[in-house]
């Protein structure tokens, strides 16, 4: 074997989640997404019925999936899998068309409509984040990717790269999220995974995300 | 070389020769015109209402992109993309009536088979329009040519399409060249339609529209999209659509042009539409039988908002009564006698596969993905709707144009001899 490659994963233990959508709070600055497209959502399901129920937050990242539905469909190759585990979108030669965005089974996709926080926020369209690595500047018109190209979750590609892990995962203030190298069987994230309370969304279409749950 | 003929006898327009865009005209070849004097004004009126009515909104789309319509991240495609498969069907199922001419020699429709060609290829403009305005990069819309990606049906149909355009052109203006006289042997161009016509065959049905089909029945995450029997069930409803489509031009164009409509031609093209109709009927019950018995919840949610939701009379009404059930009973009953009714059923089918299309495209992209998202709610913005009705009326006007300059809808006259006197 020659260098480690490692695989990008995350765990969330459901039993530590409050649902303070701070991760989600941090996903939007940190990326700075604009209006309508997030990376990080956290689902509210409510279970059971009354007397008996129980509500359980569900935070759902891109799940980096390691067959992914979104990436078999995409027409021009923009989106792929990158060694690193994570799934990439080429905002270069992404042509807009959504597919992926329906072939998601997770919701995980948004498309960049062209909208803006600048009515609400001074300087919102000032800088964008180096989103997979590359610095585009001040936002831009309809034509100017990411806008009219659709845009996900990068696990903080960016912040990876130099060292730190994602926003979210930063940010949680229970400390549910964690993130690591599931090739590495050292690894919280690897160790985690394995764990019996662990399980995945909608495992049954057999995408194989990266995201692993504990109940 | 038409075009230095003499003017026949028959035609008593005067000795002047024809100027300017009279010189393009079907009668200043001495064939029939394409519109009486009075229809064209009313019909070229109705189509520039329309395209200045959707000016505006294609303007609006090119500068706002798709903030303009109604869609969102949860429900990525709508209007647009329902009238880029209706009008891809349209086409294939077009197409597919010119084959019965060309292919297996019914020549009894020999008459609408360049009407048919040409109205399969105007489709595939107008729904390559639509596909193209859903882009949210209409300037990259050339990449898919490069860029190739087996797993995606969508990266396949871009080049079925480009095919199968080629193709269409190619079929069209042998038709038309042998129709009027320009070919050297009959035999020779009647062979050429007959070859390319069978290469068009699985063309259009795999490659075109059970293709299409294929874009959403590959999509595992969505219920009532995921499945074998969609590219079928798009295959057959194109064959009513187109056959529907064929009807109507041909019944209206007679009747603008100041001729009697065809009673024999439109009463057995009733009869394919008929069998058509009723193929899509079998195959829509076992659509909706099969996820209903299994109780699949995936599935049943989504025929649950079809039947019940805010827009459940596009299923009752448009999809199952005018798109189905009704014109079947007409072309059943002893009314197919009547060619009023013939034609009326024709039309409601055209309106009907409408509402087929928008409840593939819509119904499955309302449900919430995961439990905990919320419902979605699509109708589309006004722009959306004037975007359609610009490429619509931009298809049927260049459809008029075509008409008025080659003679596609003029009835087989002396074919057999003119190409005779030429051979």
């Amino acid at each position: 074997m020659s260098e480690h490659q490692p695989k990008w994963g995350m765990v969330i233990d459901l039993q530590k989640c409050v649902g303070c959508d701070s991760c989600t709070v941090a996903c939007k600055v940190e990326n700075r997404t604009p209006p309508g497209v997030n990376y990080n959502v956290v689902v509210e399901q409510e279970l059971g019925t009354f007397p008996n129920v129980q509500r359980v937050n569900i935070p759902r990242p891109c799940m980096q999936c390691d067959v992914p539905a979104c990436v078999t469909v995409c027409p021009v190759n923009a989106t792929y899998k990158g060694d690193d585990g994570i799934v990439v979108i080429d905002a270069d030669r992404c042509i807009g068309c959504r597919y992926c965005i329906t072939a998601c089974p997770y919701g995980a996709r948004s498309f960049d409509f062209g909208e803006t926080y600048a009515d609400e926020m001074q300087g919102a369209d000032e800088v964008q984040a180096p989103e997979w690595g590359i610095d585009r500047g001040e936002r831009g018109g309809i034509w100017d990717a990411p806008v009219g190209t659709v845009r996900k979750c990068t696990f903080c590609s960016h912040r990876i790269a130099g060292g730190e892990e994602p926003a979210c995962c930063e940010t949680c203030i229970g400390d549910a999220r964690y993130f690591g190298d599931l090739n590495d069987p050292e690894s919280k994230v690897a160790q985690l995974a394995s764990d019996p309370r662990a399980f995945r969304l909608k495992e049954e279409l057999g995408t194989a995300p990266n995201v692993y749950y504990l109940r | 070389m038409s075009l230095t003929k003499e003017p026949r006898v028959a035609d008593a327009t005067g000795p002047e020769k024809p100027t300017g865009l009279r010189r393009f005209l079907n009668e200043s070849h001495g064939r029939e015109p394409f519109l009486t004097n009075r229809n064209r004004v009313l019909w070229y009126g109705f189509l520039a209402i329309c395209l200045i009515a959707g000016a505006w909104s294609v303007f609006l789309r090119f500068t706002q992109g798709l903030a303009v319509t109604d869609l969102t991240s949860q429900m990525p495609w709508g209007a647009w993309i329902a009238f880029y498969i209706f009008f891809v069907g349209l086409s294939a199922g077009a197409f597919l009536l010119s084959s019965l001419v060309y292919v297996f020699g019914m020549y009894q429709f020999e008459k609408i088979g360049r009407a048919a060609l040409l109205s399969a290829t105007i489709s595939m403009f107008v729904a390559l329009a639509f596909v193209g305005m859903d882009l949210g990069r209409f300037d990259r819309a050339l990449s898919t040519l490069i860029h190739f990606h087996w797993t995606s049906p969508l990266s396949w149909e871009v080049r079925f399409y480009v095919m199968y355009i080629v193709l269409l052109i190619a079929e069209l203006t042998i038709a038309l060249r042998l129709h009027r006289g320009l070919v050297a042997s009959a035999k020779k161009a009647q062979r050429w339609l007959r070859i390319l016509g069978t290469i068009g065959i699985p063309l259009a049905i795999v490659g075109v529209h059970g293709g299409t089909g294929t874009i959403f029945a590959v999509v595992k995450a969505r219920g009532m999209w995921f499945g074998g029997l969609f590219p079928i069930i798009f295959v057959v409803s194109a064959m009513v659509s187109g056959t529907a489509l064929l009807m109507a031009i041909n019944y209206w164009q007679a009747r603008g042009a100041g001729r009697k409509p065809d009673k024999p031609l439109l009463t057995g093209l009733s009869t394919v539409l008929l069998g058509a109709i009723l193929i899509e009927i079998l195959l829509t019950f076992y659509e909706f039988i099969v996820p209903l018995l299994s109780f699949q919840e995936n599935d049943t949610g989504i025929i649950n908002i079809q039947t019940t939701g805010p827009y459940a009379w596009t299923f009752w009404i448009l999809q199952l009564g005018l798109g189905m059930i009704i014109p079947a009973i007409i072309l059943l009953s002893p009314l197919k006698r009547r060619l009023g009714w013939v034609v009326a059923a024709a039309m409601m089918v055209v309106v009907g596969i409408v509402g087929v299309r928008f409840n593939i495209v819509v119904p499955p992209l309302i449900p919430p993905i995961i439990d905990g998202y919320p419902f979605n709610n699509y109708f589309p913005t006004i722009h959306e709707w004037l975007l359609v009705v610009f490429f619509v009326a931009g298809g049927a006007l260049l459809y008029s144009l075509v008409s008025e300059w080659q003679p596609i809808h003029e009835p087989e006259s002396q074919t057999e001899t003119d190409t005779e006197v030429a051979a």
